[in-house]
C-alpha cells in the first residue's frame, strides 16, 4: 500500500508544481483526485475532491493552530490556540458561472468573464447560494431561511460560509507567519491586490495556490465568513470550533477575510480581520470587493469513502 | 353759524367740490378707506392661499384615486383609496395569493399587478390584469414581473424573470415583453435579447420611450436607462438612483435619488437624444426610506412610500427577506404619502407642514407602490 500512496503523492505534488509554473488554472478544469499527504495540520493532508455539482473542494484536515497574532492590528490579538474539525473548502472563490448554475441573479460589477469571482454579494445572498448548492447535491441545507439571520445548523451536511477560524486555519496551511508562503515580497505571485490588479477582479485561479492548494485566499475578492465581527472576540473565543460572538441585534457587521483587488499587502495577511455591513437591507449593495467561498463539514465515514474512491 | 358750516365742510367737503370728493372731506374719506380696507385685508390674510391649503383639502375636489399594496392578516392585497387617503377598498381578497405592484391604465379602467403563489424559492410570480373594480381578472404571464402600461392602454409591458427559480430581488429579469390586451398575444421587445437586469419600467406619454433602472447588466453597473420602445436605441440618463417614473404630461421624470431622497426633473422626450434637465424637486427624509414615486394624473402631485429601514419579517407568510422597499418584502411601518410636485423643491419631510405633505395611510401595514389614477367617467 505504501508505494501506490507515495506515487499518488508525487502525482499531486507534481500537478501543483505544474500549476505554479503555468501561473494560470481555470476553476472548472478537472484536477487531481490525489490521495493523502502527511500535512503539518493533521494526520491526513489536504487533497482535492470534486462534488456532485462539479465543484472542486479541498479537504482540510482537522487540527490545532494559533489563531490571530500579537504583532498585528489590535483586533487580531491575542493569539490564541484553536482546535478545528476537518472540513471541505472550495478550491476557488465562487465564480459567476457557479452563481448562475444555482439560478441566482448575478450582482457583480465586473461581468466580462464567467470565471471571475462574484462580488457585490450580500451576506445573505452568499448564504442563499450555499443552500441552493446543497439542494442541487441532495444535501441538507445549513441555513434556516425562516429566521432573520438565516441561522446556521453546523450539524447539517450542506454548504455554508466558513467560520472565521476555519478561514484563517485554511489560509495559514499549517504555518505561523502572516503569509503561508513566507516572504512578503512574494505576495504578488499569490494575490490580486491594489498594486497588481489594475483595479479590477481577475478570473479565479490565476495566481499560485496556498500550501493547501486553495487559490485566491490572499486577494481578488475578500470573502464573507459566518461570524459576527467583534474586535474583542479573541479575548473570549472558545477553544474548539468557534462560531463567532452572538448577534448584538443592532449595527451588525459580519467578518470578511482575505485581501481583494483593492487591498494593500497588509490587508492581505492571513490574520487581518475586517467587519462589513451585510447589505441585506440594501437593494443596491455596491461593495464590489465582497465575494465568498463555501465550506462543508465532512464526517469520518464520508472521509473514508473519499479515501476509498481515490 | 359760520363755525357750524366750517365743521360741516371739514367733514363732507366744500359744496363746490365734485364727485366723491364733493361729498366727503379728505379726512372722512381716509377714515372710510380704512373702514373698508381693514376688514378686507384681514379677510384675505386669514383665507389660505393654495400654497397654505392643507394637501388633503386640495386633493379632495380633484377626485383622483390611488391603488397600492398592503399586507394584513397574513396576506398582501391590492387596495384602492381616494386621493386624500379616505375609503380604502380591497380589490383582491385572495388568501392564497400575494398581490402587489399595482399599475393603473391612464384611462383609469384597468389595473395590472403581480401575484405570488407558493413560498420561498418555489414562489411563482405572475402578471395579471383586471378591471379597476377587481372584476375580470386575467393572467398575462407566469414567471414575469414589474408590468407597465402603454400610454394608450392597449399594451402591458412586463419583464420576464431571469430564472425559473424565484428570487425576490427586483433586477432578476431578462428581456422585455409586450402583452396585447385585444389579442392576448405576447411579443418580445425588438431588443429583448440585449435587455438584462432591468427593473421598474415606465412608458412615456408619447409612446416613444421606456425608462427603467438597470443593475449589473447590459454593461452597466447601476444607472437609469432610456430604452426606445420599438427600437434598439438605449440612452444612459446618468442620474443616480432607481425606479424612474414619467409624468403623465410627458414633460418630467421622477425617481428615487437614493434611499432617503426623491427627485424630479424636466426631460424633453421629443428630442433625438433626450436628457434630464436641472432637478426641480428634492424631497428628503433623514429618518425613513422613501421610495416608489408616482405622478398624479395632472402631474402636480407625487405619491410615494415611506418607512423605516428593515429587511422583512420571516414570520409573515408569502413574503421574503430583502430590503423593505422591494415588493414581496414585508415593510413594517411603511405608509403611502403625497407631496406637491410643483413647490416641493428641497422639502424635508421631517419639517414639512400639512400644506406640503400628507400621509395617506396610517396603519403601517406595508403600504407600498402607490399608483394614481383618474376614475373613468
Amino acid at each position: 500500500m505504501a508505494i501506490p500512496r507515495f506515487l499518488t503523492l508525487v502525482a499531486v505534488v507534481g500537478l501543483f508544481t505544474a500549476c505554479e509554473k503555468s501561473g494560470s488554472h481555470a476553476p472548472n478544469e478537472s484536477q487531481s483526485a490525489g490521495a493523502a499527504d502527511q500535512g503539518k495540520a493533521g494526520s491526513l493532508g489536504p487533497f482535492v475532491v470534486t462534488t456532485k455539482s462539479g465543484v472542486e473542494m479541498v479537504y482540510v484536515p482537522g487540527g490545532e493552530f494559533m489563531m490571530g497574532t500579537d504583532r498585528g492590528n489590535p483586533d487580531e490579538a491575542p493569539a490564541h490556540k484553536v482546535r478545528l474539525s476537518a472540513f471541505l473548502m472550495d478550491k476557488f472563490e465562487v465564480t459567476h458561472q457557479m452563481y448562475a448554475k444555482a439560478q441566482l441573479p448575478n450582482p457583480s460589477h465586473w461581468q466580462d468573464n464567467p470565471q471571475k469571482p462574484v462580488e457585490r454579494v450580500r451576506w445573505r445572498d452568499a448564504k442563499r447560494y450555499c443552500n441552493e448548492r446543497s439542494l442541487m447535491e441532495g444535501l441538507k441545507p445549513c441555513y434556516n431561511e425562516k429566521t432573520v439571520d438565516w441561522d446556521c445548523d453546523y450539524s447539517a451536511n450542506g454548504y455554508r460560509l466558513p467560520t472565521e477560524a476555519e478561514w484563517e486555519y485554511a489560509c495559514r496551511a499549517g504555518t505561523e507567519g502572516p503569509y503561508d508562503f513566507g516572504r512578503p515580497d512574494k505576495l504578488r505571485q499569490y494575490a490580486w491586490m491594489a498594486e497588481n490588479s489594475d483595479q479590477k477582479t481577475h478570473p479565479a485561479g490565476q495566481k499560485k495556490p496556498n500550501g493547501f492548494g486553495i487559490y485566491d485566499l490572499y486577494g481578488n475578492v475578500s470573502e464573507w465568513c459566518e461570524d459576527v465581527y467583534s474586535p474583542t472576540y479573541y479575548k473570549e473565543s472558545p477553544a474548539v470550533d468557534p462560531h463567532g460572538p452572538p448577534n448584538p441585534g443592532k449595527d451588525v457587521k459580519r467578518v470578511i477575510r482575505g485581501g481583494s483587488w483593492k487591498s494593500s499587502p497588509d490587508q492581505c495577511r492571513a490574520t487581518a480581520r475586517q467587519g462589513e455591513r451585510t447589505g441585506d437591507t440594501d437593494a443596491c449593495f455596491s461593495t464590489d470587493f465582497c465575494g465568498f467561498r463555501c465550506v462543508r463539514r465532512i464526517t469520518p465515514e464520508e472521509l473514508e469513502q473519499l479515501r476509498k474512491s481515490k | 353759524m359760520r363755525a357750524k358750516k366750517l365743521k360741516w365742510m371739514a367733514l363732507f367737503g366744500s359744496p363746490k367740490s365734485t364727485g366723491v370728493s364733493s361729498i366727503f372731506s379728505p379726512k372722512l374719506r381716509r377714515w372710510l378707506v380704512y373702514l373698508f380696507l381693514v376688514p378686507v385685508v384681514a379677510w384675505f390674510s386669514a383665507a389660505p392661499t393654495e400654497a397654505q391649503t392643507p394637501l388633503r383639502e386640495l386633493l379632495q375636489p380633484l377626485g383622483f384615486k390611488i391603488a397600492f399594496e398592503s399586507y394584513a392578516d397574513g396576506n398582501s392585497d391590492i387596495l384602492v383609496m381616494n386621493g386624500d387617503g379616505s375609503n380604502p377598498v380591497n380589490l383582491t381578497q385572495t388568501p392564497t395569493e400575494q398581490e402587489h405592484y399595482p399599475q393603473v391604465s391612464r384611462d383609469g379602467t384597468k389595473v395590472c399587478f403581480v401575484s405570488d403563489v407558493g413560498e420561498d424559492r418555489d414562489t411563482v410570480r405572475s402578471v395579471y390584469v383586471m378591471d379597476i373594480d377587481g372584476s375580470n381578472r386575467k393572467k398575462v404571464a407566469d414567471h414575469a414581473r414589474e408590468p407597465f402600461w402603454s400610454p394608450d392602454g392597449k399594451v402591458i409591458g412586463f419583464l420576464p424573470q431571469e430564472f425559473a427559480k424565484f428570487d425576490v430581488i427586483d433586477f432578476s429579469t431578462k428581456g422585455m415583453s409586450f402583452y396585447d390586451l385585444a389579442t392576448g398575444t405576447i411579443t418580445p421587445h425588438a431588443n429583448s435579447a440585449n435587455l438584462h437586469h432591468l427593473y421598474h419600467p415606465s412608458w412615456s406619454a408619447n409612446g416613444k420611450w421606456i425608462v427603467a433602472t438597470v443593475h449589473a447588466g447590459m454593461g452597466y453597473d447601476h444607472t437609469i436607462l432610456l430604452i426606445e420602445a420599438h427600437g434598439n436605441k438605449i440612452i444612459n440618463l446618468k442620474i443616480p438612483g432607481c425606479r424612474p417614473c414619467f409624468s403623465p404630461d410627458g414633460k418630467q421624470v421622477a425617481w428615487g435619488a437614493d434611499d432617503h431622497e426623491l427627485a424630479a426633473a424636466p426631460i424633453n422626450l421629443e428630442a433625438d437624444q433626450p436628457a434630464v434637465g436641472a432637478w426641480t424637486v428634492h424631497i428628503k427624509d433623514q429618518q425613513n426610506k422613501i421610495y416608489h414615486v408616482n405622478w398624479s394624473p395632472d402631474s402636480r402631485f407625487l405619491a410615494f412610500s415611506r418607512g423605516p429601514d428593515s429587511g422583512g419579517d420571516p414570520t409573515k407568510p408569502g413574503t421574503h427577506l430583502a430590503a423593505a422597499e422591494i415588493h414581496g418584502v414585508y415593510a413594517k411601518g411603511w405608509n403611502t404619502c403625497v407631496v406637491k410636485a410643483d413647490r416641493a423643491a428641497n422639502l424635508s419631510l421631517d419639517q414639512a407642514t400639512e400644506a406640503d405633505f400628507l400621509v395617506l395611510t396610517t396603519n403601517g401595514f406595508s403600504n407600498k407602490e402607490p399608483a394614481w389614477f383618474r376614475p373613468h367617467r
